[in-house]
């Protein structure tokens, strides 16, 4: 995240790239067996009536382009190292959100036998949005949350 | 009181037809509701009564049911629903526990081969001659020899068991001259899991195959373990899209196994909250198509006025995905005329706005561009190959569980089904944008004559050994539900059909042969849900000419598929 020489350029450039990856966070969507309405409230939050891209973020295609990573679901066995390969080709730094009931404890699915189990099972979340489904609010929310958390606490105020 | 709350006529016309096609089997026959005919056939004679049925054109296979009698009983039963309007046939096929085999039915009916596949995987039942016999939803690493449907199962423990190794990881095809273009499971276009390759020459789709199942969780088996009232709730998180689909099928057959026919105002209410169910599916998938075709103003105009229905849904329901509008024997909240008053007025700004949009697509000449003359399914094309739902409509196929098995308030309140004869992408835009206008005249004649009365009737919590059948029109297309109860408070078996299952076929047959541009937009034209249905393998290999496929040349083609 920021090089250890001593250089007088580093403050400024960590404050740069701390304004820029807080302004426009790139996401990407990956449904790891969820039952999709957590999927068609994150697409309901990404158009007008609520519209995600107010903040900068961006719904886009490929996980190298991802700052986050948007997970909707309990873990089944089939998706799971699909999860992870989708989290090893985003480049660092990169946040996850776990987004429903299912993606944070499994939920209704909890204990079915394709089930692995929630998200940080399988890979390290860094938000958590409850709900079954969260509303699109709650989803502005848990994302403006967490890239409020990205700033440094001088930046903060 | 209890056996005719679905049914319409009291016994089907249809059924005496099926009785004198399989008169050699028929002697043994029972009729357990009014509507149904069960049929005991020999295993190996199963193919032998299907072609008397494909014959005759006697309806459709709408499901292949496996139960599990259990380790005492040690017997198994395959059961073949074919479905024509409201009679359902049965065919049950006694088997061993282990090892049974039956003889495949999918020469007649081609889709016969996913359902053969899931009772292989999950029951271990041997089915001779199945174009396909690899795994359909289960994953790639799941232990052989572990049929996770069977009562004395365990999955989990045959897990634990299994030694830890690395799943396989998804093998890049590199096959001399073909290339393969993969898409999924995750990919911007697919707001669900779905690993599909297309096997391209220059533009020109060449096969086409799907991998399904990464949303695949064992909920029927999960079933088995909860009560009744348990898994109203389980249910109606198979699909979130379809919440108030799964519930209210769900309710509808538990109601009729107790012998409790809900209120008529509780009926009412589920029926609207169905209209409004399928308006926000039909709007949202509008969006989704839309997007696929590269139009997203359509795309962020229909979602922004589908948000409307979404606050008439919470406003009635206090949640905007899963309503929990059911309980067992009724529903939980009421309409007032407040409500009812908002409910219209939300009507009249979709519909004006529904009116615009259907002008669009069928009058925008870029998006007829897109969506006229592509991806058409004839309807014997589409009778063949079993589709269900606004696809089958938009092919001219005249089947609505609605209209045809009449449930919940629909007798009361008829839908008018909506059919179009072109079969192409365009069709399937205008069936469903002509849907949102049928529902919502349906909504407005319910709440002109909302029936008075209480909205919940007293449930048992135990249930005497029965089955029955419920079956329920999705905004997607018929869900079919079999349901077993044992005298307890659990269900002994849950199966589900859903339609986007049904409707895989015909969309990889139609991507053979159409340009790989087109075929985002013919997977968006069947609308489909992965957490629906998520199982299935298809492979499509091209056939001799596959965009001028005759009914004898399609039959013909299946069999040989079958042969090799």
């Amino acid at each position: 995240m920021t090089t250890q020489l001593e250089h007088p350029w580093q403050a400024a450039l960590d404050k740069v790239k701390t304004w820029a990856r807080v302004n426009s966070p790139w996401a990407i969507h990956f449904n790891t067996g969820s039952c999709n309405g957590c999927d068609i409230e994150i697409v309901a939050t990404l158009t007008p009536r609520y519209d995600l891209e107010r903040f900068g973020v961006k719904l886009q295609g490929s996980p190298r382009h991802a700052d986050l990573l948007i997970c909707t679901g309990p873990v089944t066995r089939q998706a799971r190292d699909r999860l992870i390969r989708v989290y090893e080709q985003m480049p660092d730094p990169k946040f996850v959100v776990a987004v429903g009931s299912c993606a944070i404890s499994g939920g209704a699915f909890r204990g079915c036998y394709n089930v692995v189990g929630h998200i940080d099972k399988v890979i390290p979340v860094h938000a958590y949005i409850p709900g079954c489904p969260p509303r699109p609010e709650a989803i502005i929310d848990g994302v403006v949350k967490l890239l409020g958390s990205l700033q440094p606490p001088a930046a903060k105020n | 009181m209890t056996t005719s709350v679905q049914t319409g006529t009291p016994t089907d016309p249809a059924l005496g037809r099926a009785e004198t096609i399989l008169a050699r089997w028929a002697p043994v026959a029972s009729r357990p509701e009014p509507n149904r005919l069960d049929v005991p056939v020999p295993a190996e004679d199963v193919a032998q009564a299907a072609q008397a049925l494909g014959r005759e054109r006697w309806g459709y296979l709408a499901a292949i049911t496996g139960l599990d009698h259990g380790p005492e009983a040690d017997r198994l039963e395959a059961l073949y629903h074919f479905c024509s309007g409201a009679a359902v046939l049965t065919l049950r096929a006694l088997l061993p526990r282990h090892g049974g085999t039956v003889p495949s039915v999918a020469e007649t009916f081609p889709l016969a081969m996913f359902f053969e596949r899931e009772l292989s995987e999950m029951f271990g039942v041997t089915v001779a001659g199945t174009p396909d016999p690899s795994r359909l939803f289960l994953p790639d690493d799941w232990p052989t020899g572990v049929y996770p449907l069977l009562k004395d199962v365990n999955p989990q423990a045959a897990l634990a068991a299994q030694s830890e190794t690395a799943p396989p990881r998804l093998q890049g095809k590199s096959d001399g001259d073909r290339f393969i273009v993969p898409i999924g499971p995750q990919h911007p276009a697919l707001k669900e899991p779905g690993h599909f390759a297309f096997e391209v020459d220059g533009e020109v789709v060449k096969g086409a195959s799907v991998r399904l199942g990464y949303v695949h969780r064992g909920i029927e088996k999960a079933c088995e373990g909860q009560t009744w009232v348990q898994n109203l709730y389980l249910l109606e998180r198979v699909c979130g899209i379809c919440s108030h689909t799964h519930a209210t099928c769900y309710a509808l057959g538990v109601e009729r196994l107790a012998g409790v026919e809900a209120p008529p105002r509780a009926q009412a209410i589920r029926v609207i909250l169905g209209c409004l169910e399928r308006i926000h599916s039909h709007l949202l998938w509008l969006g989704v198509a839309a997007h696929e075709a590269g139009f997203e103003t359509l795309f962020m105009y229909s979602w922004r006025d589908r948000e409307t229905i979404m606050d008439l849904l919470e406003q009635l329901s206090g949640n905007r995905v899963n309503y929990s509008c059911n309980v067992l024997g009724g529903v939980k909240f009421d309409i007032s005329a407040e409500q009812a008053q908002a409910i219209r007025r939300a009507l009249d700004f979709v519909e004006e706005r529904t009116r615009h949009y259907l002008e669009v697509v069928s009058t925008d000449t870029l998006f007829l561009g897109r969506t006229q003359g592509i991806g058409v399914l004839s309807r014997q094309e589409a009778e063949y190959l079993g589709t269900v739902g606004p696809t089958a409509r938009a092919s001219g196929v005249p089947i609505d569980i609605r209209v045809t098995h009449p449930y919940a308030a629909y007798r009361a309140f008829p839908a008018e089904m909506v059919l179009d004869t072109a079969g192409d992408l365009t069709a399937r835009f205008v069936v469903r944008m002509k849907e949102v206008f049928e529902s919502g005249r349906v909504i407005r004649s319910i709440l002109d004559n909302l029936p008075a009365g209480d909205l919940t009737v007293k449930m048992p919590r135990r249930i005497k050994p029965a089955e029955t059948i419920s079956r329920y029109e999705a905004p997607r297309g018929e869900v079919f539900y079999f349901l077993r109860s044992n005298g307890s408070d659990t269900p002994e078996r849950v199966h589900i059909r859903t339609p986007s299952l049904c409707n895989w076929t015909s969309v990889l047959t139609k991507a053979v042969g159409a340009q790989l541009a087109d075929v985002p937009l013919l997977l968006a034209g069947m609308d489909p849900c992965f957490s629906c249905n998520d199982r299935t393998v298809v492979i499509t290999r091209p056939r001799r000419d596959p965009q001028v496929l005759s009914w004898e040349a399609l039959r013909s083609a299946a069999r040989q598929d079958r042969r090799r």
